[in-house]
């Protein structure tokens, strides 16, 4: 039980205050006493005081060792932050960005688990990939294939995808896993990625066209929802986050069905988006390891809407113009259209 | 003779564990140092160690091993180490044992502080 009361220093302050009333005092004899024990009491409080700031001064020093062992400490712990954000940043090449985000965090299984769940899988592959590859210098493919893959794989990230493999000049991601914003919107993501991948690609053709790529490449893309294996298949040294499935296999078929720079769909995908693209019924196909009969749709673009609609003007010597006006206001739209009026001017009077 | 009651304080992040039987003429301290009152904490102790000069009838055995002791805490161990001088002049012996970790020089040196200020006290300073 502590006693809030008590004080410390209660002996050398009761001494103190006796002393007001004695040294108004003829007392000798009384002086005297009270000066010895008043030397008494001020000879140990100068022993403690001294024995207090030499243990303070050993404390101090100890704390200035303590700081710089820290300080030390910090610096290691620093370089070894700087040297495990280079491998992070290293290692998100190769892992989808949520598993690399799980991982990191601390927050991922890395046992062998796998569940099954309901996926979209989208499969793109270009076209006569063998037989373009042939007509290209190496360094040349290598350069149009990194940025094939890397404005593929931009557009991908940006719509929440999980990239699951290259395979060659394929690409194969899907949706639901390891985030989902359901089965519908997951459906519906994919879709729009898959789109976006074939405009995009359009521009890059253009683009590469100018630059002596005669023949760019074009795509297939088949997209299927499905329930999948999804997981860490593996074994406990070398771990692979995939899935598997029939269903998988259908949306490589769909894809190996799918007209050059069109995408080909499932019926179960496209009960999600029919409301956001018009999509031609491409009639029943059988798939090995698929006990139904899969009805197939072709998607023919996006579904007119009642908006303003874009700007659009492509032309093969580069020129690529995707706008929609609703994003500009009265002053940039007119002075967007100026400038265009003033290039076309040009272009007339040119030789 | 009037019995004194035994004192037992519970160690905590800023206090130590302390142990006082004046039946079986023991007294124990042990831990860290920094209360936040330290006159409050260490009053009950310092009030029971000054009476325990009137009323011992057995050799006092004191051991302290403390890890970190703040400067105010010093203050009020020198109250506690009054008191044993007290017990000695009153005619009971006081050993007292102050242990400390093989490399805690600052501990070791306080314990031998100690030793300087109170000679007639039985002071065996140890290595834990």
């Amino acid at each position: 039980m502590e006693d809030p009361l008590f004080d410390l220093y209660d002996r050398e302050k009761r001494l103190l205050a006796e002393g007001p009333a004695l040294l108004e005092s003829d007392n000798d004899a009384e002086l005297r006493a009270f000066a010895e024990r008043l030397f008494e009491r001020f000879a140990k409080v100068v022993r403690e005081n001294e024995d207090l700031t030499r243990h303070s001064d050993r404390q101090e020093q100890r704390l200035v060792k303590l700081n710089q062992n820290l300080k030390t400490q910090t610096r290691e712990l620093d370089q070894r932050k700087t040297e495990l954000e280079s491998l992070s940043t290293q290692l998100a090449k190769y892992l989808p960005p949520q598993i690399h985000e799980a991982l990191f965090a601390g927050n991922y299984d890395t046992r062998i688990a796998t569940k099954r769940k309901k996926l979209t899988v989208f499969f793109s592959d270009i076209k006569g990939f063998t037989q373009t590859s042939e007509n290209l210098q190496p360094e040349a493919l290598t350069e149009y294939l990194n940025e094939y893959f890397s404005e593929m794989t931009q557009i991908a990230l940006e719509h929440g995808a999980t990239i699951d493999k290259y395979m060659g000049d394929a690409m194969m991601v899907f949706f639901g896993d390891p985030e989902t914003r359901g089965v519908r919107d997951d459906a519906r993501a994919c879709v729009e990625m898959a789109l976006r991948m074939l405009e995009r690609l359009a521009q890059l053709q253009q683009r590469w066209r100018a630059s002596g790529f005669d023949n760019p490449f074009e795509i297939r893309i088949g997209i299927n929802t499905g329930y999948c294996n999804v997981g860490n298949f593996g074994s406990e040294q070398r771990l692979s986050y995939t899935i598997i499935g029939g269903e998988v296999n259908l949306a490589q078929r769909l894809e190996s069905h799918a007209d050059v720079g069109g995408i080909l769909m499932s019926y179960e995908t496209w009960v999600h988006v029919q409301d956001m693209v018009d999509a031609e019924p491409r009639g029943a196909m059988e798939m090995k390891g698929i006990a139904r009969n899969v009805q197939t749709y072709g998607v023919k673009g996006r579904k007119r809407t009642g908006e303003a609609p874009a700007f659009a003007l492509s032309h093969p010597a580069g020129v690529s113009i995707d706008l929609d006006p609703t994003t500009l206001d009265d002053h940039d739209r007119q002075a967007l259209a100026e400038k265009l009026a003033h290039l076309a001017q040009r272009l007339r009077q040119q030789d | 003779m009037s019995v004194i009651t035994d004192l037992q304080i519970s160690a905590t992040d800023r206090t130590p564990e302390i142990h006082l039987s004046p039946s079986a003429g023991v007294f124990s301290m042990k831990g860290e140092s920094f209360p936040e009152d330290v006159s409050a904490f260490y009053g009950q102790v310092i009030v029971a160690i000054d009476q325990l000069a009137a009323k011992l009838d057995k050799p006092l055995e004191v051991d302290i091993a403390m890890v970190y002791i703040n400067s105010s805490s010093i203050k009020a161990m020198f109250r506690i180490f009054e008191g044993f001088e007290a017990v000695r002049k009153a005619g009971q012996a006081v050993n007292i044992r102050w242990h400390h970790q093989d490399d805690d020089d600052i501990m070791q040196e306080l314990g031998e502080d100690f030793k300087d200020r109170f000679p007639e006290l039985s002071f065996d300073i140890k290595v834990l």
